[in-house]
């Protein structure tokens, strides 16, 4: 049994379809990408299997539960953590804030904050403990009392990727993480994710449209566009299937086989 | 039946003047989607220039049509002015920040004319002077319609089919419109949107300011305070119609004014006022796009 | 110092200062100035609460002034007709004043119970809502509760409602140091709530419910409960209100109310308790002490909302809290923290 199963997902906004009839599975371990061109419909894919989206049609399966149409809170509870394609960080919380309130997340009780016994302030000290570790793995220590919003955008983009790996999850999903990333610093990400895989013993789904940046990363890449998935496979059997190459629109300079 | 029908025009007639009222707010929520707190209050402004016209120019002591046409006209000009310095002042400044900073100041503006009337105008009532004198012109049965309502009436027909054919027909209408739907992209095809928003904005107040005459023609004790409820009532009113939507708002006008006036005088007088706040309340949990309104999506 | 030793020296201090402030002031001040007094202890107490809801969680609620009417009618009513036979038996057992200090607590739980109520019956189907929406329909609550109470009889109706009278006996309580106790205590278990790691949720909520979901956060549930506890607080602040003064009137409980305490919250800056707090009080105490404002008390109310919207949309404080660490920073002239 794959750890995520996506059977059948159609997705109508309107008149417009988004996504249809996505079936994608993913092993739990695995480090797998989504790539497509622009409006693909990978985002809304996201989007239905973080429940901030109900699928039209069809099922989500989480370890062989069914989880389409549940509030997003709840999935993230059962172990499915994301970062978002523009950022969306705590702006106003320091960076350290960010992540403690992940942490906390469903765990928070107004009554413990309100009366504090002793037990509250050994949660606190834990928390804030556990929130520095993971800001050192992520190489963000120093940065832990400044405002989330004054980061650099490659570090804020390491923030969610904290944030989120807070809510402890068994599967992490991605959304263009190397987005507005200069090549040395898409470098940098690719080795923080292959890390990340190895030591939270992570499933990761990542979607990207940068052929290259998956390359060396994932052991299967499903490609879509408008809202179809169009092949599935290997990187390099994917990036050298004709419809692939069409679907972004590809000159001989262009097309993801020369990347 | 008579007392129904009877009761039926009263509320049609305070249907009228919320939905001439409740156009500004949906006109303007409809380009700047924002909802103009201060909306309430030009009415009131609408009310006491009259007021002050009428007696500057000798109108009050001697009644005419023409002394009605020419107060009602010279106090459109002067809050279609108010409106759009309203408009320039406050809130076009704040155009790019958060919404909830405009709404704050639109709140800000309308305690502002509040009080600022208090102390301008006075705190007591004033009595409208009938510029028309009151006459029965119609009797059917124990009905009577008086020349006064059938000015409410005929007025406010007038002027809604005239912003009808302002906005389906005019070249400004129809860039009301398109900033209605697409502000930037309507910038980019050239339509001048400061503009346009600043004619909405006169439009939407100088509809008021009549409202605010009629009023004081059917109701004639006015006070600087007599913006509030009116004002929220015709807000409730756009929210019913589906706020942006302006058939909705004249439709929501008038269906408020009738429920009001029925409940009120068929099963409580007491809670008159509240129930614009209960539709509101209903409107916003299970309809919130009002009955003629369209949704809009967050895109994640 | 230990944590245990550090909070009874506070609890001590403060203690003996609400001593001082009881049984001192009166005799230094005239009565007007204490009734100013014990009003800026209540909008404090308003305008912190609401703080809760608008500036921390980041939903626009103009409605206080109806959970502060359900409080203080609740605790009114309680009094009024409830607390003949609890303070016989307390007198039994206690002096008079003893017995009605301890007495005092009640109502204004009950009333902060009832208003607590009533910010659940209001918040599950309103907070469903966003920004502009989301504040209309808290001021229509808002109106549909004055208007209700306006038509209970039992507790006056467009009369109002007297403590005293209807009871026979004074029932008041303006005793300043059990007022200065009461909103001490709430302001500190407020920030207590928002200022712990359970806390941050609601200002995860305020800058994005999407990632707050996300990250596990049950985001409908932080915001009703946010109501809640800033209803039981404008419940409590009502219900002084009504003890303090002897009368209630639903006049004191209009949407204009309501906009004064958003007014102390914006001016203040939003996500600042202590600029709430500094608000509410320069604000209330400014028009009292200068006579000759009078109407144009209201006038410069609005005028200033405006201007800071125009000029520093912040407000005061923006979202930091004065401490003593802030002030030392300023005048210090050293560049804050980030």
């Amino acid at each position: 049994m794959s750890q995520l199963e996506l059977a059948g997902i159609t997705v109508r906004f309107g008149g417009v379809v988004a996504v249809a009839k996505l079936d994608l599975r993913v092993d739990a371990g695995q480090l797998v990408a989504m790539i497509g061109p622009n409006g693909a419909g990978k985002t809304t894919a996201f989007n239905v299997i973080t429940g901030v989206c109900p699928p039209t049609e069809g099922s989500v399966r989480f370890d062989g539960e069914r989880i389409d149409g549940r509030a997003a809170h709840q999935v993230c509870r059962r172990g499915i953590a994301r970062t978002f394609q523009n950022i969306r960080l705590f702006r106003s919380l320091s960076v350290l804030e960010n992540v403690r309130a992940a942490l906390v997340g469903a765990h928070r009780s107004w009554r413990a904050d309100v009366l504090r016994g002793a037990a509250w302030y050994d949660g606190e000290a834990a928390n804030g403990a556990q929130a520095r570790e993971l800001l050192e793995r992520l190489g963000l220590a120093r940065f832990a009392a400044a405002r989330a919003d004054s980061l650099p955008y490659g570090e804020q983009r390491r923030l969610e990727i904290a944030r989120a790996l807070a809510t402890r999850p068994r599967l992490l999903l991605l959304d263009e993480p190397a987005a507005g990333m200069n090549p040395s610093e898409k470098k940098a990400l690719r080795q923080l994710i292959l890390q990340l895989h190895r030591e939270f013993a992570l499933s990761i789904v990542l979607i990207d449209h940068d052929i290259p940046f998956v390359m060396n990363l994932c052991e299967r890449v499903s490609v879509l566009d408008h809202g179809e998935k169009i092949a599935e496979g290997p990187p390099e059997e994917v990036r050298r299937d004709p419809r692939v190459i069409e679907a972004y629109l590809g000159t001989p300079d262009e097309s993801p086989a020369h990347a | 039946m008579e007392q129904f029908l009877q009761q039926l025009l009263n509320g049609i007639a305070w249907g009228s003047i919320y939905a001439l009222i409740a156009l500004g707010y949906t006109m303007v929520y409809g380009v700047l989607k924002l909802i103009n707190f201060a909306h309430g209050e030009v009415y009131m402004v609408g009310a006491m220039t009259g007021y002050y016209a009428a007696h500057a120019l000798g109108f009050a002591v001697e009644p005419s049509f023409a002394g009605l046409f020419v107060v009602l006209v010279l106090s459109m000009a002067a809050c279609a002015a108010l409106g759009a310095t309203i408009e320039r002042v406050a809130y076009r400044p704040l155009r790019s920040a958060p919404r909830l900073a405009s709404l704050i100041t639109a709140i800000g503006i309308s305690l502002l004319l509040q009080n600022g009337g208090q102390l301008l105008f006075g705190a007591d009532p004033k009595f409208f002077p009938s510029l028309v004198a009151p006459r029965e012109v119609v009797r059917a049965g124990g009905l009577a319609v008086s020349n006064i309502q059938l000015f409410v009436f005929g007025t406010t027909m007038a002027l809604m089919v005239g912003l009808q054919l302002v906005v389906t027909r005019t070249r400004f209408g129809r860039a009301m419109r398109a900033v209605s739907v697409d502000a930037p992209a309507a910038a980019l095809m050239g339509v001048p949107v400061d503009r346009v928003i600043s004619g909405t904005f006169m439009l939407g107040s100088a509809l008021a300011a009549a409202a605010g005459i009629l009023v004081g023609l059917s109701n004639p004790k006015i006070d600087p305070l007599m913006g509030l409820l009116p004002g929220l009532k015709a807000f409730v009113a756009a929210v019913l119609g589906g706020i942006g939507s302006i058939p909705g708002a004249m439709v929501g006008g008038l269906l408020l004014g009738v429920v009001e006036t029925l409940i009120s005088a068929y099963v409580s007088s007491t809670y008159r006022d509240a129930i614009a706040f209960v539709i509101l309340i209903a409107i916003l949990l299970y309809r919130p796009t009002g009955l003629f309104g369209t949704g809009q999506v967050e895109k994640v | 110092m230990t944590r245990g030793a550090r909070t009874a020296a506070v609890l001590i201090a403060a203690f003996l200062l609400l001593v001082l402030a009881d049984q001192g002031l009166p005799r230094v001040l005239n009565s007007y100035y204490l009734t100013i007094l014990a009003r800026i202890a209540i909008a404090v107490l308003a305008a912190v609460s609401l703080q809760l809801v608008n500036g921390f969680t980041g939903q626009f609620s103009i409605g206080h002034a109806g959970f502060m009417a359900v409080g203080a009618y609740t605790g009114a009513a309680l009094s009024v007709y409830g607390s003949a036979p609890l303070l016989a038996d307390l007198q039994a057992w206690f002096p008079a004043s003893v017995a009605r200090a301890l007495y005092f607590p009640i109502p204004l739980v009950v009333g902060g119970l009832a208003a607590s109520l009533a910010g659940l019956l209001v918040g599950i189907p309103a907070l469903r809502l966003r920004g502009d929406y989301l504040a209309i329909a808290t001021l229509g609550f808002g109106e549909i509760i004055r208007i209700a109470i306006l038509n209970i009889d039992a507790v006056g109706g467009a009369r109002g409602f007297s403590l005293t009278e209807q009871a026979g006996v004074d029932l008041r309580y303006e005793s300043l140091g059990a007022i200065g106790a009461v909103v001490a205590i709430s302001v500190a278990l407020i920030a207590r709530l928002v200022y712990s790691a359970g806390g941050l949720a609601f200002r995860a909520v305020r800058d994005d419910e999407t990632a707050a979901e996300a990250m596990g956060i049950a985001t409908t549930r932080v915001k009703v409960e946010a109501f809640a506890i800033a209803s039981f607080f404008a419940g409590v602040a009502g219900a002084l209100f009504a003890h303090a003064e002897g009368y209630v009137h639903t006049n004191s409980f209009s949407f204009v109310r309501s906009f004064e305490i958003m007014a102390f919250v914006v001016l203040g800056g939003m996500g600042s308790l202590t600029g709430a707090a500094v608000a509410a009080a320069v604000l209330t105490a400014a028009p009292e002490l200068l006579r000759g404002l009078g109407e144009w008390r209201m006038v410069l109310y609005s005028m200033l909302i405006i201007l800071t919207m125009l000029v520093r949309p912040q407000g005061l404080l923006g979202t930091r809290e004065l401490s003593l660490g802030f002030l030392s920073r300023r005048l210090a002239a050293r560049p804050p923290e980030t």
